[in-house]
């Protein structure tokens, strides 16, 4: 199928370009909205190959072609008409395209980093809480429950480039399963763990570039910018084949070439410019901390969060080794303590003065674990999405790191900062105190009064565009069918009693959109529009209070007219009206009051599979026409009897 | 307004697909009503639900109506549906 030439066809068929407003795809259907319907011949965009069914519905013009298409001829669609796409994504997207690219990257990242919070979070506490434990009980170490709990506490942190993948794959619009390959063959276990390779760990040479370079086998534990890098390479180059490899060689051939050439592209070029930037960051923090009267620490305590946004903090553990072994001072600690708790303060700032409950929500658990040590969340999930906070981190941790190396504060061990470094610190316990106290107090000071942005305050009122890719990207995956159209999801806030109608599943099974009911009648909405369940279990129960309207002599189908006045018609399986009633059984008849859960009718499954008959049930809302708007509102997927599947808006 | 008798002969009678492709017949014609009538009872073309509530079968003859707009080409139109599918 020629994806560009239906497109252009559909566009000609349309009315052209001057007659189009906005377009948005969904599982299987072009969703138009065009200015002048007259200009539209239907016959025609009909006859287009590639098309196989046209109507209108809620100001939409829909247009099915299919699965695993839609998006291509919608690719072509768009190239062609020279719109932009009006779904949620790229009207947030091109709220952001304002912003200058430094503050959009910021953005991405902060994006990324949301929806995996939560797991940073509990293994950031727990790593926190066992640090410091065992540095204050030492022999604690040897309980095996300790072992476990070691085991839960770092397995998010040592697969965290994983959890990154997966999420960045999301959020750069490819297959997140790849994503998650990626992630894998960064941190595989046949390389070398980076952390042990700061400490000191043998590593070989994989590979040489031509000569050019060599490729270590380094792995890219603790690592976020190269992964987030890898993963975006990986999506652009996944939707480009996805565009050019013929459909049917598609399945096999762009995982296949995608995970192939993103990784090895990924270790072989991307890791070792890291790599090379890691070591030049290493040396330049090591000479900065030399500066003396506190200089270099003020200027290494604003740096510190910047050097954890690029991944390379877990350098660091090997200057402080270095340190320990030289003269048995850390005085690296202090300031890694100092850009630490800031960042964890700002975020407590934003946490407390915000009125938007998801923000709050979530700044608070970052902030405490940036207390015990572990600060991406904060300085990801919060600081950096809103500029300002990160900055006044930084200057946090500035003054708090010059405090604490003017009074010569050093640790005795590396390993944990924070709340629990005081452990560590026993021989300048003040000296420690006011370096964490200063940059916290400093940093929340700052971050409270000129951190965060309104639209963060109010609650997001003005729709500021990062708060809402975050709610969309933490909530949940975005419903493959839902029409991400703007007209209908932002023109009806006001949901008043009677203006819309949740519809219950009459059947347990697996739901599916009508449109992929082989069968063109029922998918192409004629009947009209609804959802359809491959049923589970014979049975098929009332969805709501109501009457029977009519049950066919075959039994194969029941209408039901709610109390609300939605009629609902429920067709178990596709043209077994040829079965006569056989394996069919009807518990009501026409006329009869029926209470939401009541069992109506039962059939055979198998019955129906043996007459040679597919079980595909639609369930459809007769009076379509009644209402604006008729959607399925629950993921395709398993469900039980009574889930709510469908949304009626009047 | 025009009107005619039609006896069905699908062995299944108006059962829901006939039903559905019915009223979109009858939505073809702009400001033409079409109503379907057994007995007593009647029912829109256009509505789904109530025309399946007539419980129309195989050797039933209903009268149809056809009021408004271009009664005669919805008549034909809706003549030659019924003769073709039921």
């Amino acid at each position: 199928m020629d994806y560009r030439k239906c497109a252009s066809e559909i566009l000609a068929g349309i009315g052209g370009k001057g007659n189009l407003v906005s377009a948005a795809h969904c599982a299987t259907r072009l969703r138009l909205v065009i200015a002048d319907n007259s200009k539209m011949s239907k016959d025609t965009v009909e006859n287009i190959d590639g098309v196989k069914g046209v109507f209108e519905s809620a100001g939409q013009i829909q247009i099915i072609i299919g699965t695993g298409t839609v998006n291509k001829v919608y690719d072509e669609f768009i190239d062609l008409a020279g719109v932009q796409a009006m779904s949620k994504e790229d009207v947030k997207q091109a709220a952001a395209s304002k912003a200058p690219v430094w503050k959009r990257i910021l953005k991405t990242l902060g994006d990324i980093f949301v929806p995996i919070i939560p797991a940073i979070v509990a293994t950031g506490l727990l790593n926190g809480l066992l640090g410091g434990l065992s540095r204050a009980f030492p022999s604690i170490t040897d309980h095996y429950i300790y072992a476990l709990l070691d085991m839960f506490s770092n397995a998010a942190l040592t697969f965290l480039p994983i959890l990154i993948a997966v999420s960045a794959a999301k959020i750069f619009r490819g297959n997140v399963y790849l994503g998650a390959v990626i992630g894998m063959i960064m941190i595989h276990p046949s390389l070398v763990n980076a952390w042990t390779v700061a400490s000191g760990a043998e590593t070989s040479t994989l590979w040489s570039w031509f000569g050019l370079w060599n490729i270590q086998n380094t792995g890219y534990q603790g690592h976020v910018i190269p992964v987030v890098i890898a993963v975006w390479l990986m999506c652009k180059l996944e939707n480009w084949l996805h565009k050019h490899v013929p459909e049917m060689i598609d399945l096999f051939v762009t995982p296949l070439v995608t995970v192939l050439v993103t990784g090895f592209f990924t270790l072989t070029v991307i890791g070792p410019i890291f790599a090379q930037l890691e070591s030049w960051v290493l040396m330049g923090a090591q000479w900065l901390i030399t500066i003396p009267f506190g200089i270099g620490a003020f200027l290494m305590g604003a740096a510190y969060a910047p050097t954890v946004v690029a991944g390379v903090h877990h350098m660091y553990n090997a200057i402080e080794a270095s340190m320990i072994a030289n003269n048995g001072q850390n005085i690296w600690m202090p300031i890694a303590t100092a850009a630490n708790v800031a960042q964890g303060a700002a975020a407590l700032a934003v946490a407390l003065k915000t009125k938007n409950k998801k923000i709050k929500s979530m700044a608070l658990p970052a902030s405490l674990s940036a207390f015990l040590g572990i600060t991406e969340p904060a300085i990801f999930g919060v600081n950096v999405r809103f500029v300002r906070p990160f900055i006044a981190g930084m200057i946090g941790g500035a003054v708090g790191a010059a405090a604490g190396s003017i009074m010569n504060v050093y640790a005795t061990a590396y390993g944990v900062t924070g709340v629990f470094g005081f452990l560590i610190t026993m021989d300048c316990t003040v000296g420690y105190l006011i370096d964490f106290v200063l940059a916290a107090g400093v940093a929340f000071a700052v971050s409270w009064f000129m951190g965060i942005p309104e639209e963060a305050e109010n609650g997001g009122k003005k729709a500021e565009p990062a708060l809402a890719v975050a709610a969309a990207s933490a909530g949940d995956a975005p419903a493959p069918v839902a029409p991400a159209q703007a007209p209908a999801a932002c023109d009806a806030p006001a949901k008043n009693e009677a203006s819309e109608f949740i519809i219950a599943s009459p059947v347990k099974g697996k739901l599916i959109a009508l449109e992929d009911v082989p069968d063109e009648t029922f998918a192409q909405g004629i009947l009209g529009q609804g959802a359809a369940v491959i049923p589970s279990e014979g049975k098929v129960v009332a969805p709501a209070d109501g009457e029977i309207s009519s049950i066919f002599d075959t039994k194969h189908a029941v209408g039901i007219t709610l109390e609300n006045g939605v009629e609902i018609l429920v067709h178990v399986g596709i043209n077994t009206v040829e079965m006569k009633g056989n394996g069919f059984e009807a518990f009501v008849k026409e006329g009869d009051k029926v209470k939401k859960g009541q069992k109506l009718v039962e059939f055979s499954i198998d019955k129906i599979k043996e007459a040679g008959y597919k079980t595909e049930t639609p369930v459809i809302i007769t009076n379509t026409d009644d209402y604006a708007s008729v959607e399925k509102i629950a993921d395709d997927g398993d469900i039980d009897a009574l889930t709510d599947i469908i949304k009626v808006s009047k | 307004m025009k009107q005619f008798e039609y006896t069905i002969k699908d062995p299944v009678g108006i059962h829901a697909r006939p039903a559905g492709l019915l009223g979109k017949k009858a939505k073809e014609f702009e400001g033409t009503v079409v109503t379907i009538e057994k007995g007593d009872k009647s029912a829109a073309a256009t509505k789904l639900m109530a025309l399946m509530g007539l419980g129309v079968k195989c050797g039933d003859t209903v009268t149809i109506k056809i009021e408004g707009g271009d009664e005669d080409a919805a008549a034909a139109a809706i003549e030659a549906f019924l003769n073709e599918n039921l």
